[in-house]
């Protein structure tokens, strides 16, 4: 939050920020910015900002298709930069800088830029030629947990024994079956998520676990990942076609991504 | 230069989107950015609107977008790089 308030709402009075990458000569990226706004580069050193004119005012919708095309618009420009110029460090939407009373935009986003450059610059090195890749692991959970009853001696006794006992004692058969199977449904996942993470991990560079997300289609998200490869290496499609094929097993594999998982380390 | 992806690749998501570009990628400098308070407000709107299109992304009905984003810079930029040198310099 600051405390200056610029009172000129300009359209210039501010710069949004889609991304950092090595500076060369000052280029012009077109139109292709939010709102269609003309996008180009503000060069520090050795690295640069590539921006938008904005007002002293971040970009706020109550409708969601606005909000939508804003957050396309910075991917699409991100994604034109990358390439532009081959590596880049993206932002994270709606990273807009102020002029005040002593500097301009300009001014004070080559501050930051010089502030930053030995930082960047170490992490360009680091992600040249690398991309990230999405990689979310589903199982049926229904599924496996009847191949297990199916393939468990006692489990399956304890359901055959359940099947053949009158009622009241048949329902506190079928409790203690269910109790047995979700315990051993969940030793199945911890043994899955700890096999599938140590094998993807080998075949990357990076790699970040993320938050499992809800489904609503009867499959139940097992592991959530950002991973940082080499473009070319195909030692993970390798992997994950391997895993794919694990009865009950999907997976969900998106990429190359620009590297918004990759930039906030070290 | 694509590697050597999985035939079930699967189309990127408005959602997938939205997890890198809300929480994650670089941050600025807390005094020199403009915020309101810190309420994420595009975050927000956002979550709201993709709660109801979730099950729609998930099977790729909008599953085109990703395609089309990464068209259109190249398109635009080889208009760019049709342009004089003089016409790059003077336009920003």
């Amino acid at each position: 939050m600051t405390t200056y308030q610029p009172d000129a709402a300009t359209d210039k009075a501010a710069l949004y920020i889609y991304c950092v990458a090595r500076a060369k000569s000052d280029r012009v990226l077109g139109p292709i910015g939010l709102e269609d706004k003309p996008v180009y580069t503000v060069i520090a050193g050795d690295i640069c900002a590539i921006v938008h004119d904005c007002q002293a005012e971040p970009y706020q919708s109550d409708v969601p298709e606005i909000a939508q095309d804003w957050v396309l618009a910075h991917q699409r420009v991100v994604c034109a930069a990358e390439e532009v110029f081959g590596t880049i460090l993206p932002m994270a939407f709606n990273m807009i800088v102020h002029g005040d009373a002593k500097d301009d935009a300009v001014s004070n986003l080559q501050t930051w830029l010089t502030e930053k450059q030995d930082k960047f610059t170490r992490l360009l090195d680091k992600l040249t030629g690398k991309g990230e890749y999405g990689i979310q692991i589903f199982w049926d959970r229904q599924l496996v947990a009847e191949a297990l009853v199916q393939r468990d001696p006692e489990l399956r006794e304890m359901r055959d024994e359940a099947l053949k006992k009158p009622k009241g004692l048949a329902y506190m058969l079928q409790q203690k079956l269910t109790k047995a199977t979700r315990e051993a449904v969940e030793t199945k996942a911890n043994l899955y998520v700890e096999d599938f993470y140590t094998r993807i991990r080998q075949c990357v560079d990076e790699i970040r676990v993320e938050k499992l997300k809800k489904t609503d289609d009867g499959e139940q998200m097992l592991l959530n990942l950002s991973c940082l490869m080499e473009k070319g290496s195909s030692a993970l499609g390798n992997v994950l076609k391997e895993i794919q094929e694990t009865e009950g097993i999907s997976v969900r594999f998106t990429g190359p991504w620009p590297p918004y998982s990759f930039v906030n380390t070290g | 230069m694509e590697p050597q992806l999985p035939k079930w690749n699967n189309r990127a998501t408005l959602v997938d989107l939205l997890d890198r570009v809300l929480d994650k990628g670089l941050f600025l400098r807390a005094d020199l950015v403009i915020s309101v308070a810190g309420i994420p407000l595009i975050g927000v709107t956002l979550s709201v609107a993709v709660a109801g299109m979730e099950t729609m992304l998930k099977y790729g009905i909008l599953s085109d977008w990703d395609k089309e984003i990464r068209a259109l810079p190249r398109k635009e930029l080889q208009r760019l790089y049709q342009r004089q040198p003089a016409e790059e310099a003077t336009a920003a």
